[in-house]
């Protein structure tokens, strides 16, 4: 029998009708607002909103998997899991965004605030689905919706610059990934990711061998524009760098994690087939390690003579999004060895580059311009700040005691395992490289004179966020062991599996 | 391979070499006006194409919302707005030679995998999509992607705005 939306449990869409519906009450609220009131209550509804959605994921937890209408929306401990990191990156921005002030956006503050829910929206709609029209729904709100962000600070002539970049190459993207799936659906007659995976299996060593591959190749594509891997890594710089800083952090958090988990989906739903296969190890194995090498090596060389804070974070997290493509390449042999290792980098990450984005704003926007020399002799003015940057940096770089070094260490041992020494020993020396300019920094803040005597400013909301950093930091640096558990124990091979659709328990 | 000369041949031939030639006058074109006009030229002869893929319905909607709608709207826009006629710094000849390099590749892998796996296609099922059928999917497997879009035009709406107002009084 044909099933329609109202069969199903709506239930379980909780955290995605409280977001839409957010962003549909808060345009509608800006809109009866007079227009010299403050928007700030706009953004701590949407705060609220996103708060309230992680309560609903947080239920949600060890609820069986669940699928609306054929798998165009799909619960699973993938999408919670991921969902959690999604809306915490989201609330982060929030409180960035409501800290920085309002001088940024200017008259468009209620737009910035509901057109980051819609980004959300997007985010979230990307990792609970297996369906590819769905998945590029979803990508394609969350990109609209960054492009918007970026370039909303329209008096700038960088932000439109980056905007425009955006725009124009994340469009390039979208177009090899509707290609890539044109050709799935093409050799599958279905959107599905599950049909798609059967009629693969059925269809690998005929004719259509090479056009999967293809298929494959032509996502990856424009995956790797959109989390930024390094042939396709020119945009992120110049994004990161004119966009405003919460909105840099939204998309080297927020994005970047959509897009992993996008891919993740994709690869191991759909091309499932291709694992068994001997020339997933000898092609498409071999392409991913060397997209990984090469975006660790030069994100993190290019990022040595960088001088402009926010574009080294760029250069960053391009080499960081190296890292995280590492457990995906050794995929074939382990398959779900992935999720432990990579969803802590994730979640570490996630703390980390939040926390310095926060502390790069409130230093460079005291200073004036956006240039490293902006922290000489931070240690000296605000000691507690350029402690927690010092933590963040030295997080990032991976050294013990901090989330990013349990990060690194399992991402090095889980690739070790799987027999891939020299590509952990890149993993290694990179690291070893990215010490040399994320220690430049921390020389500028505890070496160099100081500018002026004063403290840097920070409100008390930035405060907040940058102690939410710190707390993840340390803590996970600390007692990695309870989220390790818990992302071990969650079902993942749930994501493989079809889910039911029957009436809920 | 051998090609038989019917009347659909011809009408294929004719067509894609339309819209190929109206995608790189597009690109050529100096003038804003001119590319637009070629967009709505490649645009219809895709229609074209969809008709005779028998994909009646999929060729009056590109015609309606491309042909019509969007370059209607591009012409629009355009004579709207002001232009300087700008002469456009030429890109080095380096930069050229990569990116053909680059796209020459794209094409050369696309056209190797195509001419080496050819498919065994079997015959289409004629009628299968009606409107009718084809609404009933939208709004009842496909309703949550349907409603998505629908927010993602407002993005698209509230981003135009905003990008595109003009601040008056400070």
């Amino acid at each position: 029998m044909e099933q329609i939306l109202l069969d199903f449990d709506l239930r379980v869409m909780a955290p995605e009708l409280v977001i839409v519906s957010a962003a549909a009450l808060l345009s509608i609220i800006d809109l009866l607002l007079k227009e010299s009131r403050s928007r700030k209550v706009i953004g701590w509804f949407g705060l609220a909103a996103v708060v309230l959605a992680g309560v609903f994921v947080a239920m949600a937890f060890g609820h069986e998997p669940y699928q609306i209408l054929a798998d165009t929306y799909r619960i699973d401990s993938f999408s919670l899991m991921f969902k959690a990191i999604l809306l915490a990156g989201t609330a982060g921005v929030f409180l960035f965004s409501l800290a920085s002030g309002k001088e940024e956006w200017k008259s468009r503050e209620g737009e910035y605030y509901y057109l980051l829910l819609t980004a959300l929206l997007g985010a979230m709609v990307m990792v609970s689905s297996a369906d590819l029209i769905t998945l590029f729904v979803g990508l394609e709100l969350l990109s609209l919706s960054s492009y918007i962000l970026v370039g909303i600070r329209k008096e700038r002539g960088e932000a439109n610059e980056a905007a425009w970049k955006y725009v124009v190459l994340g469009g390039v993207s979208s177009a090899f990934i509707l290609y890539g799936m044109s050709f799935a659906y093409g050799l599958a007659g279905s959107t599905n990711l599950f049909e798609i995976s059967r009629r693969f299996a059925e269809g690998m060593g005929g004719s259509g061998h090479l056009f999967i591959y293809l298929s494959l190749f032509l996502m990856m594509v424009g995956f790797g524009f959109k989390v930024a891997f390094v042939p396709f890594h020119m945009w992120a710089p110049d994004v990161y760098q004119g966009a405003s800083t919460p909105i840099a952090a939204f998309l080297a958090i927020v994005s970047k994690t959509a897009a992993f988990a996008f891919i993740i989906r994709v690869l191991l739903v759909a091309y499932s087939p291709l694992m068994s296969d001997a020339s997933w190890m000898e092609v498409v194995s071999w392409m991913l390690m060397i997209v990984a090498a090469l975006s660790m090596i030069l994100g993190n060389t290019i990022a040595l003579r960088q001088t402009n804070a926010k574009r080294l974070m760029a250069y960053s997290s391009i080499a960081q999004a190296g890292y995280l493509v590492v457990p995906f390449a050794t995929i074939g042999l382990v398959p779900f060895d992935l999720f432990p290792s990579m969803l802590f980098y994730l979640v570490a990450y996630l703390f980390m580059t939040f926390g310095a984005f926060v502390v790069i704003e409130f230093v460079t926007k005291d200073r004036g311009h956006g240039g490293i020399s902006a922290f000489a002799g931070l240690s000296r003015r605000s000691p507690w700040l350029a402690a927690a940057m010092t933590l963040f940096l030295i997080s990032l770089a991976g050294l013990p005691l901090t989330a990013g070094f349990f990060g690194k260490f399992y991402l090095i041992t889980s690739t070790l395992f799987n027999n891939q020494e020299w590509l952990a020993a890149v993993m290694i020396l990179t690291t070893i490289v990215s010490y040399y300019y994320y220690f430049g920094i921390v020389r500028q803040m505890y070496f160099l004179p100081p500018y002026s005597d004063q403290k840097v400013p920070v409100p008390w909301l930035a405060t907040i966020a940058i102690l939410l950093g710190v707390g993840g930091t340390i803590g996970l640096g600390l007692f990695p062991e309870p989220l390790l558990t818990f992302i071990g124990e969650l079902d993942w091979t749930s994501v493989l599996s079809i889910a039911s659709s029957g009436a809920p328990q | 391979m051998s090609f038989q000369f019917s009347g659909e041949f011809i009408a294929f031939f004719i067509l894609s070499v339309m819209a190929i030639c109206g995608a790189v006058f597009m690109i050529n074109a100096t003038r804003v006006i001119h590319m637009a006009l070629s967009l709505a030229f490649t645009f219809f002869s895709i229609a074209g194409i969809y008709l005779l893929l028998e994909a009646e319905f999929l060729a009056v909607i590109q015609i309606l919302i491309y042909t019509g709608a969007v370059s209607i709207l591009m012409l629009f826009g355009i004579m709207l707005t002001k232009h300087k006629e700008e002469e456009q710094p030429s890109i080095s000849s380096w930069h050229s030679i990569i990116s053909f390099c680059a796209t020459g590749a794209l094409f050369g892998l696309l056209i190797w995998v195509i001419y080496r796996s050819p498919l065994v296609s079997q015959a289409p099922q004629k009628a299968a999509a009606t409107v009718g059928q084809l609404g009933g999917s939208v709004f009842k497997q496909y309703v949550i992607p349907f409603e998505l879009t629908s927010v993602l035009l407002l993005v698209a709406l509230v981003g135009a705005v905003i990008l595109a107002k003009r601040e008056g009084k400070k």
